[in-house]
């Protein structure tokens, strides 16, 4: 039997650290892989930790409330009679965590990695005080400047952020008269203000808009949504689904660029931006082409409840090969975004609204709605961004397709 | 230091001394009395060979023998720095500077012309008020370091490291000393433990420990000195003044220029620039702590300033603190007490020399290894060494505190085995409650 490491996941791309909320499960417990063994909080999310290995939980080295690095050790998951000895006399004193008894030291037994890949990201090169102070005072290293060796982090930094505006509680109240105040940034909108320059200013954005007649895939929605016992069909659902079919058919749209290589996908998992009080966050839907409208409907609605109450699955925030984008419930005209790497593209759709169209020789009321694509030029170019939009304003104005 | 590097980094440079080159610490200061405290561990070592199964026969010490080598010693030294000195192509200039505009500086009937001025004058002995320093019957260290004669009885006013160095050599050497220290401790700038520690150990070798004394006057008498205070009357054949020593800023041209004091030491930068553009000041004139290293780090700083570099300021707060007596003293940060003032949750760890196969086989196991660390983060926020060789052990924990390193990466630093530094190791592992031989 295999000795398990529970590690604390990267759950994001950027993230360092993650402090434990709660463990549901505790020492002794049987553990079966694929259990919750935890909720995690990191800076974008609270998502709940899947066990990797089967056996007891033989002990927590990290408790409820404090906070440990991504990749250090936090638990332990074996059979009760294999030894974990090393596994404990090797674990790291975790910040700030009781220490381990020390028994006399011995080799760890060789363990099965159940360590789920990093997803990469740039390293910070930051002090291990300043790790340490940094993951204390909520700090996010990624988004101060070092002034150390190098452009190290080191200690002075992280204090000065953490005493400065952009860290500390809302600033005292604005005095009366003055015509400006400064709301400190929250954890999220630093790390959007952060990565948002590294997608536009490096990524070529390119823009293709088209207009979608609506009106029959308003009517089969309708149709649809007064079935009895059906879950709810939203405009965006539909709209992930005529993504997802035409993903596969332009798969040039659905790649990434990777330096060397544009890598293509051949699923579809589509990022679905969801809008929250501090911010934006972007779960992704997986493997979207092999799934009906319902399906898509559900699980969409079932990720944006929990992206707003902070509940997603480390696997539900990120891999994303396509995002969308719907701002048409603010009576949106017509919008572009931003790619989010390494995606290759991102839709950013309107809102439905009634026009007059131009049907013969008469004018009609007809519902529109305006789809916008930005493109990463490195990956593909205007007439494959087109292409792909042509397909997808088909799909919808053909909507029954949608269906099969 | 500071002559060196700006040569190094091709500025043309003359260095005025009306001394040798090599400042206190070379000539009168750390390197000669090294080489004392060195005889006082030999002959130390010779007392108790029979411990290691070795007999000698009748011991006898020469302490006049003992200055002649120390004097040996600081001049081989010398000689180096005006090797280097040659080397790096320094005209050096023998005389007093007086310092005359910010880019003139007088030595005699000489004028140099130059676009930027390091002082570095140094400092010397303090005395009471009132006391004349004779270099006969009342010493300073600088008297005391080339004097040959050993006294039979000494009173060492003074419990800093220049007081218990000589005490300890004098000791050695079969003289009856008396330290006097103004404060409640023996070394008080060092760690409360280290200094209770140290006065058992130097109590038990014969040597007579008055604390919290104030003196209110000496005169001759009696065998040489006669030593007032209020724990009553002390005397013997010298007395050495190891109160502290001042800034030597007279005659320099300091006032004349306007430039800035601060505690009868020159005010500057973290450049080390003075309040006057292009003059700078360097070593015990520029403030504490006086000690020859952090000169050495601010000569460098000064060098690249005027150079046109970038350099990074001396770290005032990590600064290693090295007393050498037996056993030896050595330090870096903040002492357990000034931690707990400071108001951080702190955990405590300590390692004795007893625990380390290294020292019990060197027969050396007096002191400990104690390590003060922010219990949040594992900051090490001091460290404290009485004990063998404890002055190369203070290394790792200044690079640590450099690198920020905090004890979780510290203790995974594999530490050679039997090695005085695995006791650093321990009181690290301690400190984290995990320690495996204590």
């Amino acid at each position: 039997m295999a000795v398990s490491k529970v590690v604390m996941p990267k759950l994001s791309e950027a993230m360092e650290t993650g402090k434990i909320i709660k463990w549901l499960k505790k020492e002794g417990d049987r553990i079966q892989g694929g259990d919750i063994l935890a909720e995690v909080e990191t800076d974008k999310a609270d998502v709940e930790m899947e066990a990797f290995g089967a056996g007891v939980l033989r002990k927590i080295f990290v408790p409820a409330g404090e906070t440990a690095p991504v990749g250090s050790l936090i638990g332990v998951i074996a059979e009760p009679n294999e030894d974990i000895a090393g596994l404990l006399a090797g674990a790291p004193a975790a910040v700030a965590a009781p220490a381990a008894p020390g028994p006399e030291s011995r080799r760890p037994e060789p363990v099965a990695s159940v360590v789920p890949a990093a997803t990469g990201g740039g390293r910070v090169k930051a002090s291990p005080l300043a790790k340490k102070i940094a993951a204390q005072s909520g700090v996010d290293l990624r988004v101060i400047q070092g002034s150390g060796p190098g452009g190290r982090i080191v200690r002075r930094d992280v204090e000065a952020a953490a005493a400065g505006p952009v860290w500390s509680a809302p600033a005292a109240a604005t005095a009366p008269g003055s015509e400006y105040e400064d709301v400190p940034l929250s954890q999220m909108r630093a790390i959007i203000a952060k990565r948002m320059p590294l997608s536009k200013a490096p990524v070529p954005h390119f823009y293709v808009a088209s207009d979608v007649a609506m009106d029959r895939a308003s009517d089969l929605r309708e149709a649809l949504n007064a079935l009895e016992g059906q879950p709810k069909i939203s405009v965006n659902d539909l709209v992930v689904r005529a993504c997802a079919l035409a993903l596969l058919a332009h798969p040039g749209v659905n790649a990434s660029f990777q330096g060397e290589a544009i890598r293509v996908f051949h699923v579809a998992h589509i990022g679905i931006a969801v809008a929250l009080e501090e911010g934006l966050i972007t779960p992704v839907l997986r493997d979207c082409h092999a799934k009906s409208l319902t399906q898509i409907a559900v699980e969409a609605r079932d990720l944006a409840e929990r992206a707003r109450a902070r509940k997603l699955r480390a696997s539900e925030l990120s891999g994303a090969t396509f995002s969308i984008s719907n701002l048409g419930m603010f009576d949106v005209a017509a919008f572009s975004a931003i790619i989010n790497p390494p995606e290759g593209a991102i839709l950013a759709v309107g809102s439905v609204r009634k026009v007059p169209v131009v049907d013969g020789d008469a004018v009609t009321v007809g519902r529109r709605m305006a789809l916008t694509i930005s493109c990463d030029h490195r990956v593909m170019d205007g007439a494959m961004g087109a292409r792909f939009l042509q397909d997808v304003k088909r799909l919808l104005e053909a909507p029954l397709r949608l269906l099969v | 230091m500071a002559a060196i590097r700006c040569a190094q980094l091709g500025l043309s440079v003359a260095a005025v001394e009306d001394d040798r080159p090599g400042g206190v610490c070379l000539n009168w200061g750390c390197i000669p009395t090294k080489a004392l405290l060195r005889n006082a561990e030999v002959l130390h070592l010779v007392e108790r060979a029979a411990d290691f199964g070795i007999s000698v026969g009748e011991v006898r010490a020469d302490y006049a023998a003992a200055v002649k080598r120390s004097r040996g010693v600081a001049d081989r030294m010398a000689k180096g720095v005006e090797f280097l000195f040659r080397k790096n192509k320094i005209t050096l200039v023998p005389g007093r500077g007086m310092l005359k505009t910010p880019t003139t500086v007088l030595v005699g009937a000489h004028t140099i012309e130059a676009r930027a001025v390091i002082l570095a004058t140094g400092s010397e002995p303090k005395s009471l008020p009132g006391v004349a320093i004779d270099e006969q019957v009342v010493i300073s260290s600088n008297g005391a370091v080339r004097q040959e004669r050993r006294p039979a009885s000494l009173i060492v006013i003074g419990a800093g490291a220049v007081g218990v160095e000589f005490a300890d050599v004098y000791r050695a050497y079969g003289a009856e000393v008396t330290i006097l220290g103004a404060l409640r401790l023996l070394v008080p700038i060092e760690d409360e433990e280290v200094s209770a520690q140290l006065a058992r150990t130097f109590g038990g070798r014969g040597i007579t420990i008055k604390t919290g004394v104030k003196v209110s006057a000496i005169t001759r008498g009696g065998s040489g000195a006669v030593v007032e205070t209020d724990a009553g009357r002390f005397e013997a054949e010298q007395v050495l003044m190891a109160v502290g020593r001042g800034a030597k800023v007279k005659d320099v041209g300091l006032e004349a220029l306007g430039i800035a004091m601060e505690r009868g030491f020159v005010r500057v930068s973290p450049r080390m620039e003075t309040s006057v553009k292009g003059v700078y000041a360097i070593g015990d004139m520029a403030g504490a702590p006086l000690l020859a290293h952090k000169a050495m780090a601010e000569g460098v700083v000064a060098a690249e300033a005027i150079a046109g570099r970038d350099p990074r300021p001396v770290d005032y707060g990590n600064v290693p603190s090295c007393t050498y007596c037996r056993p030896q003293i050595a330090s870096i940060g903040v002492s357990e007490a000034k931690a707990r003032e400071n108001g951080r949750e702190i955990t405590v760890g300590k390692s004795p020399f007893t625990a380390s196969g290294k020292a019990v086989a060197l027969g050396e196991t007096e002191g400990f290894v104690k390590v003060v660390a922010d219990t949040a983060t594992g900051e090490i926020l001091g460290v404290h060494i009485l004990g063998p060789e404890a002055t190369e052990i203070i290394h790792e924990f200044a690079v640590g505190r450099t690198l920020e390193a905090t004890l979780e990466e510290m203790i995974h630093t594999i530490h050679a085995h039997p090695t005085l530094s695995e006791a650093a190791f321990e009181a690290m592992l301690a400190a984290l409650g995990q320690a495996i031989h204590i």
